[in-house]
């Protein structure tokens, strides 16, 4: 019985809104994230291996794939900053009644993006 | 204290942690990303960047168990599966990140 119980978050019962968008988003963000760091440790290792075995990686990197996959940690790293930061201030007891966590929701959407450009041009253009 | 009241305050301090650590190492990678090597290794081999990248990977992966198991009880339903990812995640959390900071500080 206990067995055939379904499991959270019920994705397929509940109508999608702000809440609940964000929530699976912070969780699929979470997991490409940690995936993302790995990756991220797995070239630090590899640049053990010296400069001869670079010049593939570096071709990648520079190119369009290259470019694409840097933006788009940009933008999962500021969303998954973003939506914590929402959820600390959860735990401090601010933004739990249904038009501020609206509101949070919505910053933090376009605030995600907008976070995304600034630390992509700041990381260009100012180090 | 509880077990699970621990696990909260250690994922609250991870998660603190990691809000200035995550916008240091994403903007630093995006300046780095599409350099020569001696450039990347320059990066990570200097000693303040080392040891922000390296306390960026310990929080990360102590954040990132934690609330991975947190994923794992919601959607595995067998509990011998669900213990086995879990540890699973746990050894790979602690090997991924010794690994790469004993190798950062061999590039040196």
């Amino acid at each position: 019985m206990y067995e055939k119980n379904p499991l959270s978050p019920h994705l397929q019962i509940y109508k999608w809104q702000i809440s609940s968008l964000l929530s699976i988003t912070h969780r699929i963000v979470g997991v490409v994230n940690i995936a993302a760091i790995t990756l991220i440790s797995f070239f630090v290792i590899f640049l053990m291996c010296g400069e001869q075995y670079y010049g593939m990686v570096n071709t990648f990197l520079q190119s369009f794939f290259g470019k694409f996959i840097m933006v788009g940690l940009s933008w999962s790293f500021s969303f998954h900053v973003l939506n914590e930061l929402r959820h600390l201030l959860w735990d401090i007891g601010f933004g739990y009644d249904l038009k501020t966590s609206r509101i949070t929701g919505a910053i933090t959407i376009v605030g995600s993006f907008v976070l995304a450009i600034v630390i992509f041009l700041i990381g260009k253009n100012f180090i | 204290m509880n077990h699970a009241t621990k696990k909260w305050i250690v994922l609250k301090i991870s998660s603190i942690a990691l809000i200035p650590l995550m916008l240091w190492t994403i903007t630093s990678l995006v300046s780095v990303y599409d350099q020569g090597y001696s450039s990347v290794v320059n990066f990570f081999t200097s000693v303040p960047n080392a040891c922000l990248f390296s306390s960026f990977l310990i929080f990360a992966y102590l954040f990132f168990a934690i609330t991975i198991s947190e994923i794992f009880e919601d959607y595995i339903h067998n509990e011998k599966l669900k213990n086995l990812a879990t540890r699973a995640f746990y050894l790979f959390a602690i090997i991924v990140p010794v690994i790469t900071i004993l190798s950062i500080y061999k590039l040196n």
